[in-house]
């Protein structure tokens, strides 16, 4: 469970995220939308604590992030950026497993982790665990990302566009892999993404913010029947394609 | 200098006597200073002693300077050694006043014998003090025998002399006063005492001022004016014996008496040329000499001019003790280089005011000619291994401290951003993530380093501290090309070398994944 209580911040006098409050049950997928420069990827980084809020609490199943220690705090928070953010020095492999070699876990326990994670995420482990991030393809280098995230087996996950950099093909199998994915895995996962598209096939809750407000929050039923305001009409209307 | 100088002779003198009670009592000890002519002579008595007399010697030819070497005869340490009349005279007696090479040597041979009962022989021929020397085939000069000729004249052509000539108080000024000598101030140059010799040989100048037996002024067909005011004192050499010795080997006395008046100064410019610039083997000069001269029986050795693989087989031993010497300076002062800027690069990429700081002075220390620098060192740490090793060291940290802040200031953010996501700590970032990623550009810097330390040592024998600089500098003092291509060759090929194993360094510890191809 992701929980933001009247979470607020300040870059010098740029109010960019104002009084942000929502709740995402366990298990759930939530979606961040919005124009660019809205605030989303702010919102999301004071989850894991990249960025400190200027005020109000983040908790998650919980617990405060400011009563932990932020790197022991992120590494229950699987985190997926746009392209992956894949060490380009690292083999698949390597990359999969960093942080678990980091905390010392035995060579058998990853290979066996990576081989099965590798399986979720439909990539062939012989093929291409020992290469470099730079010979996989964007879609590949992405399910990387993800397999990365899931390595410590956190409960909670944050992504930022994760399917941003992908073909409009591509981006549409990794949906449905991915919701299917999900529904086996039961994570509470927040996406950020700019495609209203995904955001409803994905969500069981979206988040629409403008200028570092929540303007709507709810299902896709709640938005097409009853949009706020004119500022969500006029969104859904720019944004969704049929 | 000078304390570990007399450290020597102290060390020197307990060694020696205590050798001198053991077996060696009956051996004719004999001594010189260290350079060739000095060296020549000693030998030349060694030879006269053991083929003429039969006696056993013990050659112990450059001890040292002329404190050392004196030390020594005076307690015994030696029997016997050429010496200088003005050296004695000057240096040894502190007088001075006397110019007349006749009154100079009655002086120091009545002293000598009084204050330390030692005696001189007959001088053996030759005066080996400064003089002016100018090419013999100059138009300019050919009627010119003595330097007053040249007196209140206006003197237009080109004058050198080296540096330590142009510095002293009995030195360049002195002269031209004494001689009233009227030369143009751009006219006068100081220079390094090889190059002196190549440049009136290739007549960048016309006089220059030489040592009256030095082997180039045969070599470079040089004449020299004579110094008919006596400006100069006269350095005669002669044979400088100890009574005790000369009681107990009654031979040095007559050896002492065979050598007088033996050497001409052209005898002695042409062996000072086969040992010094020809790098001819000693004891052989010397043996041809005393044959030549019928003083011994034997046959005269012809000298095979060795080819120039030959030179370098030959001298295998020098070059290895060369290519230790230059490895120690330039990977000690790599290795201080790294331990200092790589932490430093790092410090700095999270320190971002310091570079304001740091970055001129290591930029200012870059910009201070490799000489200058070993000259600054001298004053502060003295002569010898440590101030080359600070001055190469000072020098490879630019590149190694300006590389590893770039290195490591381009990695894409995004990366530290993913990996902070991650829960890396960021000494885990630094170590994991920024390290790797950056070293392809540290290594960049570490192999500019190393090729501009390599090639810097070079300049490392100024200080004397050896190195492949060693034979450049014995070079291009003697004239001596092979003796330069033996130290350059080797600093080229390990410049080279070096740069080359860092590539193949490269390609083993940067990850294949950062290679394009
Ligand atoms: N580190 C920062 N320092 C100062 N201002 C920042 C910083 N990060 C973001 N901002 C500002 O905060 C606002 C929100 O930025 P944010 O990155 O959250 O937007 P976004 O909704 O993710 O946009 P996009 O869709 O373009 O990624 C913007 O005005 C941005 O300029
Ligand atoms: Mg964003």
């Amino acid at each position: 469970m992701i929980e933001l209580k009247n979470v607020s911040k300040f870059f010098g006098e740029n109010h960019a995220v104002k009084n942000v409050s929502f709740k995402l049950e366990t298990g759930m997928i939530g979606c961040i939308i919005g124009t660019s420069g809205c605030g989303k990827t702010t919102t999301l980084k004071m989850i894991n604590r990249l960025i400190e809020p200027s005020s109000g609490e983040v908790l998650v199943d919980g617990m405060a992030a400011r009563d932990e220690d932020p790197i022991n705090w992120r590494r229950k928070i699987g985190y997926v950026i746009q392209k992956a953010g894949l060490l380009p020095h690292l083999t698949i492999k390597e990359n999969i497993s960093i942080l678990a070699k980091i905390k010392n876990r035995k060579p058998e326990y990853i290979d066996e982790r990576v081989q099965e994670l590798m399986k979720v995420v439909d990539l062939p482990f012989e093929e291409i665990s020992n290469r470099y991030p730079k010979e996989l393809s964007g879609g590949q280098q992405q399910r990387v990302g993800i397999a990365r995230a899931l390595m410590e087996n956190p409960p909670v996950m944050l992504m930022d566009e994760p399917f941003g950099a992908l073909d409009p093909i591509t981006r549409n199998s990794m949906h449905d892999e991915f919701y299917n994915l999900n529904q086996k895995l039961g994570k509470t996962i927040l996406i950020v993404t700019h495609d209203m598209n995904e955001a409803f096939k994905l969500a069981d809750k979206v988040i629409l913010m403008n200028h570092g407000e929540i303007v709507q929050m709810g299902t896709q039923k709640d938005f097409t029947e009853k949009p706020a305001n004119e500022f969500v009409r006029s969104f859904l209307a720019e944004h969704l394609n049929a | 200098m000078r304390k570990s100088k007399f450290i020597m002779s102290v060390f020197f003198i307990i060694l020696t006597s205590s050798t001198t009670l053991a077996k060696s009592a009956d051996k004719v000890k004999i001594g010189s200073k260290i350079f060739g002519e000095s060296m020549l002579i000693s030998e030349m008595v060694a030879q006269l002693l053991e083929i003429n007399h039969g006696l056993q010697v013990e050659r112990k030819l450059g001890l040292g300077g002329t404190k050392v070497v004196f030390d020594a005869l005076t307690t015994g340490g030696i029997d016997i050694y050429p010496e200088y009349t003005g050296t004695g005279y000057i240096m040894i007696l502190k007088e001075d006043g006397l110019r007349d090479s006749k009154r100079v040597f009655a002086r120091v041979q009545e002293q000598f014998n009084q204050k330390f009962q030692l005696e001189w022989s007959q001088p053996l021929g030759f005066n080996n003090t400064y003089t002016v020397a100018v090419r013999r085939n100059d138009k300019k000069f050919k009627n010119i025998e003595n330097l007053s000729q040249l007196s209140d004249k206006d003197l237009n052509f080109k004058f050198a002399s080296a540096h330590e000539f142009m510095e002293r108080q009995d030195g360049f000024n002195s002269l031209i006063k004494a001689y009233r000598l009227r030369f143009p101030p751009s006219n006068i140059t100081s220079m390094q005492a090889g190059l002196m010799y190549s440049a009136i040989k290739n007549e960048s100048v016309d006089m220059i001022m030489a040592y009256s037996t030095d082997g180039r002024i045969g070599a470079f067909n040089l004449k020299t004016l004579k110094d008919d005011l006596m400006f100069f004192p006269p350095y005669e050499v002669a044979l400088l014996a100890s009574k005790n010795s000369l009681k107990k080997f009654p031979a040095l006395k007559a050896v002492m008496k065979t050598l007088a008046g033996e050497i001409s100064e052209t005898e002695m410019i042409e062996m000072n040329d086969q040992v010094d610039r020809l790098k001819r083997n000693i004891p052989l000069v010397a043996k041809n000499f005393l044959i030549g001269k019928g003083l011994i029986d034997g046959d005269v050795q012809t000298f095979e001019e060795e080819s120039l693989i030959s030179f370098f087989k030959n001298r295998l031993p020098y070059l290895k003790k060369l290519f230790i010497e230059h490895m120690l300076l330039s990977l000690g002062a790599l290795f201080m280089a790294c331990l200092i800027s790589i932490p430093l690069g790092i410090l700095l990429t999270r320190k971002e005011h310091l570079t304001k700081f740091i970055f001129p002075i290591v930029n200012t220390i870059q910009t201070i000619p490799s000489i200058a620098l070993l000259g600054f060192m001298i004053p502060l740490l003295g002569i010898g291994y440590l101030p080359a090793l600070i001055a190469l060291f000072l020098y490879s940290l630019l590149p190694l401290l300006r590389n590893t802040y770039e290195g490591i200031k381009g990695v894409d953010h995004n990366y530290i951003e993913a990996s902070r996501g991650m829960g890396l700590s960021s000494f885990q970032i630094l170590r994991y993530v920024e390290i790797p990623l950056a070293l392809p550009v540290m290594l960049a810097g570490l192999r500019t380093a190393a090729v501009i330390v390599i090639g810097t040592a070079t300049l490392a024998a100024m200080v004397g501290a050896g190195g492949f600089g060693d034979p450049i500098f014995k070079g291009v003092a003697t004239v001596n090309t092979r003796l330069i291509f033996l130290g350059a060759i080797p600093a080229a090929l390990l410049a080279i070398l070096v740069d080359k194993i860092l590539g193949i360094f490269e390609k083993i510890i940067v990850s294949p994944g950062l290679r394009d191809n």
